[in-house]
């Protein structure tokens, strides 16, 4: 077992790509100018501080619906041309998205404290993330139950797309049952208070760049796991040609 | 087509053999039924009654999950589902074989859940039978689809029992409240609702088509 | 069925599985003759398996092209042609023999699935049992019916993969003869996978070594007997492994 079958430093150093470093910048400079126009943006008369989560919330929920949707779109994209790199991708973008989900689901219900008095409520918008949520932690628990990379790939595609369709049919379910919304409507009627526009659109922009940055560097991770698992697999082999299988 | 009549055959004549499956799913939804019934007793008021669809039909959902998990489980015996992925058809029909075997048991246990349940509850499901028996056969077919789809991957996983409840219940929400509903219109006596039966059978259609066509992928080694 | 006119029962150029740096099988160029058997060999995890549910049609090659019998691409049509023996049995418990038999043609689509299953029942002298469960099966009878099942769909490629684990001598010998004789009979190619060298001494005319998925073809010659075999098989491994690290 020599050093040269080892990854070498530098391969593992110098994988930081442009693209990497440019959104990361970019995502730091984006936050400190959405951090000072959310203290400058005026408070809310009605709701008072706790309104400022909309410089938060909002911003949380583009990112985990686009995390889910890429895990959907690079999921087929791996079962049509059976490329890993679109499976690395597609498990990267539903780990972050599932992060940004966590953190829709968490600064949700203080909002919902602040101006509804309760910590949750059964409407529409609320119960259909949820159950998103629901689909994308069962798609990361199915991966990682599933022996087998090429199969768990497959299961997992399989699945991401079936979750991604569902979303409408449930949304008409949640309707039927009742599940009226109650969320604000801001961006379809274009409502958002004075001075409120900015710092919330900035808010967006912070999001969909964190989660870029980190879906980066999160497909590379996997890209690692994977050549991390290949050497392994081929120094069982030399420390043991007739032992560890792949295929059997 | 000659495939799909084969598997449908094979799984019906083995259920009939054992009658294990009827049996299992039969007794787990009369307990849960009886859990339900002591967990949440119905009163005379309609408050008190408007759950009771729902408490139907989570007895069914449940039963549904052991069903499927067992119809698969049964294939791993002497590899019997490579036999099936050998199939030289497409293996949607292998699926639709799979699904119905799996629908005509799931009926079978429905029925006998519901008449339990009408007994149960006091629930007059006699005079609208017919109708209640064609919402109970979209939701059973739905469950049947997506849950044929799911138990093929889970059975292959290192969770097995508990992942297909995982993976399925997320998803089953369309044609649960379709479901749920359409019963619940029946009860109140406002006939067959327009829109839980096109959710329905929309939500059938969505499943049917991703399942045919996701099993491909899922039977490959 | 082979389509005759010197096209090979199975061609493999280029073929390669690979998931993401994990390499099953490097690059493999194969043919086989029609009626011919090949023996693959090799140690464990050599990539054995992967080639053959690669020709089974279980699997998806990562890149090169694989034609079987003449066939085009297409996976389902690839398993029509394919009849495969395995270690598992593939057989279904509550089934009796007959039943079992006619589910398996019924699977492949062919119409005459009463016909066929006694005529196979008759070949492998399970008449007696054709009405009893294959779940009461000994090993020996459940690994007779399931070579009658495979053969009911007269595979113009019959894969086995092992078949002679976990049968005692004299089952594995008389498995051995009937395969012999079941090939000599259908005029079917024939891969055999196996690490009993003895075995496919006996059974192949070619011979193919992988190990860590890279492969090395054998001649006629090296199959001769166990012995040269043996000795054959063992610089092929020890070449394809390289210096051990």
């Amino acid at each position: 077992m020599s050093d040269a079958t080892l990854p070498s430093q530098t391969s593992l150093a110098g994988t930081s790509s442009l693209l990497q470093r440019t959104t990361g910048a970019l995502c730091l400079l984006l936050a400190a100018v959405w951090a000072i126009a959310v203290v400058q943006a005026p408070v809310d008369r009605v709701q008072g501080i706790v309104q400022k989560i909309l410089y938060v919330h909002p911003p949380c929920a583009f990112a985990a619906y686009l995390g889910f949707a890429m895990t959907a779109f690079y999921g087929a994209l791996y079962l049509w041309k059976g490329d890993e790199r679109h499976d690395q991708r597609a498990r990267a973008a539903a780990g972050v998205g599932v992060l940004f989900a966590t953190l829709l689901l968490l600064t949700g219900p203080l909002w919902a404290k602040g101006t509804w008095g309760k910590w949750w409520s059964w409407d529409l918008r609320l119960t259909l993330t949820l159950l998103l949520y629901l689909v994308y932690v069962s798609y990361l628990l199915l991966r990682s139950f599933t022996e087998g990379s090429e199969r768990a790939a497959r299961f997992a595609a399989v699945y991401g797309i079936a979750g991604l369709m569902v979303i409408p049919l449930n949304y008409f379910a949640i309707d039927l049952a009742g599940g009226r919304s109650i969320h604000p409507e801001n961006l379809e009627r274009g409502s958002l208070g004075a001075g409120m526009s900015l710092p919330f659109w900035l808010g967006v922009a912070v999001a969909i760049v964190a989660y870029v940055h980190l879906w980066l560097r999160r497909t590379e991770v996997e890209h690692l796991r994977g050549l991390l698992a290949a050497r392994e697999a081929t120094m069982a082999h030399r420390d043991d040609p007739g032992g560890a299988s792949w295929d059997s | 087509m000659r495939a799909f009549a084969a598997i449908l055959w094979k799984d019906l004549l083995v259920e009939w053999r054992g009658r294990d499956r009827l049996a299992a799913m039969g007794v787990f939804a009369l307990l849960v039924v009886t859990v339900l019934f002591f967990a949440a007793p119905p009163g005379p008021l309609p408050s008190q009654r408007e759950h009771l669809p729902g408490l139907l039909w989570v007895a069914v959902v449940f039963a549904s999950v052991l069903g499927l998990n067992r119809s698969f489980a049964l294939e791993l015996e002497n590899d019997a589902l490579s036999a099936l992925a050998l199939a030289p058809v497409d293996r949607g029909w292998v699926f639709l074989g799979k699904a119905m075997a799996s629908l005509v048991v799931l009926l079978v246990v429905q029925a006998l859940t519901s008449l339990v349940f009408a007994l149960f509850f006091d629930v007059d499901l006699a005079s609208v039978a017919g109708r209640y028996a064609l919402v109970a056969f979209l939701g059973a077919l739905g469950l049947s689809s997506i849950g044929t789809l799911f138990a093929a991957m889970a059975v292959r996983t290192s969770y097995r029992e508990v992942m297909l409840p995982l993976l399925l219940l997320p998803l089953l929400l369309p044609v649960v409240l379709g479901a749920v509903r359409a019963t619940a219109g029946l009860l109140d006596g406002e006939g067959l609702l327009f829109e839980p039966l096109q959710l329905l059978l929309v939500s059938d259609g969505v499943y049917l088509i991703i399942s045919f066509l996701g099993f491909e992928y899922v039977l490959d080694e | 069925m082979s389509d005759g006119a010197g096209e090979p029962a199975i061609r493999a150029r280029a073929l390669e599985k690979r998931f993401g740096p994990v390499t099953a099988l490097h690059p493999l160029d194969l043919d086989v003759a029609p009626g011919a058997t090949l023996a693959v060999l090799g140690p464990n995890g050599a990539g054995k398996s992967t080639l053959l549910r690669m020709l089974a049609g279980l699997a998806r090659p990562t890149s090169g092209e694989l034609r079987v019998a003449g066939d085009g691409d297409g996976r389902a049509a690839r398993r029509r042609r394919v009849g495969l023996i395995g270690h598992a049995t593939f057989l279904v418990p509550a089934l009796t023999a007959r039943e079992n038999l006619r589910f398996a043609a019924r699977l492949h689509g062919l119409a005459d699935a009463e016909a066929r299953a006694e005529h196979w029942l008759a070949e492998l002298d399970l008449e007696g049992a054709a009405d009893r469960r294959s779940g009461t099966f000994s090993r020996g009878m459940a690994q007779r019916l399931s070579i009658a099942r495979a053969l009911i769909t007269e595979p113009a490629l019959l894969l086995l993969d092992e078949p002679f684990t976990g049968l005692d001598p004299d089952a594995a010998e008389r498995l051995a003869s009937r395969l012999a004789d079941a090939d000599r009979r259908s005029g079917a190619t024939t891969l055999l996978v196996t690490h009993d060298l003895a075995r496919a001494a006996q059974l192949a005319d070619q011979a193919l070594v992988l190990a860590r998925g890279r492969s090395h073809g054998l001649d006629e010659a090296c199959l001769a007997d166990a012995t040269v075999l043996t000795g054959a098989y063992h610089d092929a491994v020890s070449a394809l492994q390289g210096p051990r690290g």
